[in-house]
């Protein structure tokens, strides 16, 4: 059964990626990817990787995608017309409501499975206590490294993004 | 494993196309950002496979780093869109060739 | 007497020319001078207080070793023999009066650091060649000489013409150069020593072929700094340089070293009787060459140049008949009254105000009489008039030639007697152009200082009575430099022959005097026929030279840089660069700026190395 969803998911993360790469508005695009990756964790859940699967949903479709969003509509980047603002129309829904159905119904189904795999032996899992061992004990000079370079990605971030300075701006209008 | 590796590494590689078709294809900063977002997830998802298959954690912890380091990347790139914007008035990236030879 | 003193004698005018180079600049003109004049008269005293170590076999001393490898080895070493003391004293003695007459020719010049410094270390490159004891510290002289004659000709080096003349002589004395250069590497091959006495000694070991080309390279090396045909060009043109110089460097020393050379090396020399013929030879036609060239010249040093040449021609008459005696007595009445005509001649020159064209000169007797009897008592040495040392010594060798007897000498003989009357006629052509007759210019003269004037006395006295130094026995002497030099001429001659001959070189003597005297006794002005065009262009050797040799050379040069240079090597090189730069044009369209491209260019290597990997994983 578990080998079926598998099948199933694939199909759905392509699907949902081949969609998200044809549209033309940036927001959509991002939708479509929201789905793809939750698919994707659903994939890595089969592969025994629950907690990357939480994560996976969490920071790249929770934090990530949103940072898109954000962007975007800072930037105004999505175009905007008039038919837009009475609301997209009932097909363009279509192919995001059956993935999500889909989505839906596959997550439904592993809820309900058994966890042992075709032969009756149970599948290899990582719980997150091995993975805290091995994170913290094995690779905890990593994590450090991580630790320094999300701040320096920060400060960065930070630094590019700053609006510009009253004084640059007068100079500028100036000359 | 429930399925062989091979299938995992084929779907694996097919996100990745994608991924660089996106890349390669569309005009718009956001756009490109978003295909190497896909690529990085199908690498993802090559590391968690090898890890069921051999059946040791590191592959996943290599993935938890791959999120981490994608969204430090994510945000600086996002912060340098926001600028570059600014600076040109656009995302089309054909408007940013001042480093022609 | 300690022999290390002979060290001095060169060492001295050596200090004086480097101190002179490192500091003259910063003295007074007058300090200059009188260093430079003070080291040549102490070497002058030196040498005449050590006299006597040069006596019979003379004194050898060397300093030092300067080269020394496998088998060849050369010092710095001396050999004092009686042929190099007889010419030290002249140098020496020379070069101190002109010294002295150049410290008030040169007293308004600007540069007498560098005038006083190359004309010291002329000095002492001289006094090597005069001492050497191997032929390498002999070689070291030469070239030595060689450079600061160039230095000094082209003194005045603001004009072209001065530092070409320089040039001219510096390369052509150079091809005799490389004559001698081949024989000096030859002799060591032969004997594997370069010492002189030793190479004189061993000289009949040598099988008489290779003997005789050995003496024509000498001779060819001798040519070189003497003038002599066919490498005469240069010294007419060396005249541009100032007075001194040309007295100094052109009548005494320089242009004698190729006699010297030839004297050092007579016992290597004599034994190749083909050789002796062609010195002689050599040295007659330049006789009569240059003697009918002084017939038609017009300028006053340019007439004297020729008449050096002439002269010198004549020292190597005698060293190819065979009389070391007569040449070096011939070389020593000859210094005195050359460099007595060529201060002379300065003096003509600033009386004349800067004239050198002696159509445009004349009556100059009345403007300064002492300069007319100083430049008189030249003349006639020169001409060989009767009991002045020029008659003696010109004599001498004449004599000598007839004894010798056989029809090649007789016909050289009939030669110089010839040419000795040409001499006469051109020496008086001068002098009555010069002085006598009516004043032809307008030009107020210049002052002459005194210290040109009174350095000139001396010599006359020593021209006019040097026949003292090698009386014949005829006129009752003793032969007193034959027997210094340990090589007495002796009685060869019956009487009668001898007083016979000496009545017909008086014939030649008046013969030449009556027709200057007709001709230019009252001289209207110019005069120009063809033929003396041709004699004053010195029967146009220059223009053949250009012709025959630097023509060809220049096409060759040319070749060289346009096509070898300009087109080959540069064109390969720089074409290199072209090609490079024009294949990085290429490369330079890769940067477009867009990023879309190079996005695409990851894409493509990255499918090449995705291909390479699969490819050796199928292999």
């Amino acid at each position: 059964m578990t080998t079926v969803l598998f099948y199933i998911l694939g199909l759905i993360t392509v699907l949902a990626t081949l969609m998200a790469i044809t549209r033309r508005n940036p927001v959509h695009s991002v939708i479509y990817l929201v789905n793809s990756f939750f698919a994707l964790a659903l994939l890595f859940y089969l592969l025994g990787a629950p907690l990357v699967a939480a994560w996976e949903v969490i920071i790249y479709a929770g934090a990530i995608m949103v940072l898109f969003l954000f962007i975007i509509m800072m930037l105004e980047l999505a175009p905007t017309q008039e038919t837009d603002q009475m609301g997209p129309n009932w097909w363009q829904w279509l192919p995001v409501l059956l993935l999500s159905l889909g989505l839906v119904s596959c997550t439904l189904m592993l809820i309900g499975l058994d966890s042992a795999g075709p032969q009756g032996i149970p599948n290899w899992y990582a719980t997150p206590r091995d993975f805290g061992y091995a994170l913290f004990g094995k690779y905890g000079l990593a994590v450090e490294v991580v630790s320094f370079q999300l701040l320096f990605a920060a400060v960065g971030a930070f630094y590019v993004g700053k609006p510009e300075s009253r004084q640059k701006k007068i100079k500028k209008e100036g000359s | 494993m429930i399925v062989p590796l091979e299938h995992v590494l084929f779907l694996s590689a097919i996100l990745f196309m994608l991924g660089l078709g996106c890349v390669l294809a569309r005009r718009n900063l956001i756009m490109i950002l978003i295909g190497v977002e896909i690529m990085l997830n199908a690498v993802g998802l090559t590391l968690v496979g090898a890890s069921a298959f051999w059946q040791q954690i590191d592959g996943q912890i290599m993935v938890i780093f791959l999120m981490a380091m994608t969204s430090a990347e994510v945000s600086i790139s996002l912060a340098m869109v926001v600028y570059l914007n600014r600076r040109k008035g656009t995302v089309d990236v054909r408007a940013f060739d001042e480093m022609r030879g | 007497m300690n022999p290390l003193l002979l060290f001095l004698i060169p060492a001295l005018p050596l200090l004086g020319g480097v101190f002179n180079t490192c500091f003259g600049s910063r003295l007074p003109q007058r300090a200059v001078a009188a260093i430079a004049v003070a080291s040549v008269a102490c070497s002058f005293v030196l040498t005449v207080f050590l006299w006597s170590l040069g006596a019979g076999e003379g004194t050898r001393t060397v300093l030092f070793s300067w080269l020394k490898s496998s088998g060849f080895q050369a010092d710095v070493g001396l050999l004092f023999d009686p042929l190099a003391t007889i010419m030290t004293l002249m140098v020496t003695g020379v070069a101190t009066l002109i010294h002295l007459y150049a410290a008030g020719y040169m007293a308004h010049d600007q540069n007498q650091a560098r005038f006083f410094a190359l004309l010291n270390l002329f000095v002492f490159a001289m006094l090597c060649i005069v001492l050497a004891d191997n032929l390498l510290f002999l070689f070291l002289g030469w070239e030595g000489v060689g450079f600061c004659s160039y230095g000094l000709i082209g003194f005045w080096y603001r004009k072209a013409e001065n530092a070409s003349a320089g040039r001219k002589a510096f390369i052509v004395t150079r091809i005799g150069d490389l004559f001698f250069a081949i024989a000096l590497l030859w002799l060591f091959r032969l004997f594997g020593t370069i010492a002189i006495d030793q190479i004189n000694g061993r000289a009949a070991e040598i099988d008489p072929q290779m003997l005789t080309v050995l003496v024509l390279l000498l001779l060819g090396g001798a040519c070189g700094k003497s003038a002599q045909l066919p490498l005469m060009t240069w010294l007419p043109d060396a005249m541009a340089g100032p007075t001194p110089v040309s007295a100094l460097i052109h009548a005494a020393t320089m242009v004698t070293a190729g006699v010297y050379l030839l004297c050092r090396m007579f016992p290597l020399v004599s034994l190749s009787p083909t050789g002796m013929g062609a010195i002689a030879l050599i040295g007659m036609l330049t006789a009569l060459y240059a003697a009918s060239c002084a017939v038609s010249q017009r300028e006053i040093k340019r007439v004297l140049a020729y008449s050096t040449m002439s002269q010198i021609g004549y020292m190597f008459f005698a060293v190819g008949v065979g009389t070391v005696s007569g040449a070096m007595f011939h070389l020593l009445t000859h210094a005195f009254f050359k460099a007595l005509l060529f201060m002379g001649a300065g003096c003509v020159i600033h009386l004349a105000g800067g004239e050198n064209d002696i159509y445009r000169m004349g009556g100059l007797k009345q403007k300064s009489p002492l300069v007319f009897w100083l430049f008189l008592a030249g003349i006639l040495c020169l001409a060989g008039t009767p009991l002045t040392g020029g008659f003696f010594s010109k004599d001498a060798i004449l004599l000598t030639a007839f004894a010798r007897g056989d029809a090649f000498f007789a016909l050289l003989w009939g030669l110089g007697v010839l040419t000795a009357g040409v001499t006469s006629f051109y020496s008086f052509r001068l002098l009555y152009l010069v002085f006598l007759g009516a004043e032809r210019q307008n030009e107020k003269g210049h002052e002459l200082s005194p210290l040109m004037l009174w350095t000139l006395p001396l010599l006359a006295l020593f021209g006019l009575f040097g026949g003292l130094l090698n009386l014949p026995h005829l006129f009752g002497g003793h032969e007193w430099l034959g027997h210094w030099l340990g090589q007495p001429v002796g009685v060869v001659l019956p009487v009668g022959t001898e007083l016979g001959l000496l009545l017909l070189m008086l014939i030649f003597f008046v013969g030449g005097w009556l027709i200057a005297h007709l001709r230019y006794r009252t001289f209207p002005g110019d005069e120009q026929a063809g033929w003396r065009n041709f004699l004053l262009q010195g029967w146009r050797f220059d223009t053949l030279y250009e012709f025959i040799l630097l023509r060809p050379y220049r096409l060759l040069c040319r070749f060289c840089w346009q096509g070898g240079d300009k087109a080959l090597i540069d064109g390969v090189v720089e074409g290199l660069g072209q090609l490079w730069m024009h294949w990085g044009g290429y490369a330079r369209r890769l940067s477009t700026g867009q990023i879309g491209f190079y996005l695409q260019g990851f894409a493509w290597g990255f499918l090449l190395i995705l291909g390479w990997f699969l490819l050796m994983s199928v292999k």
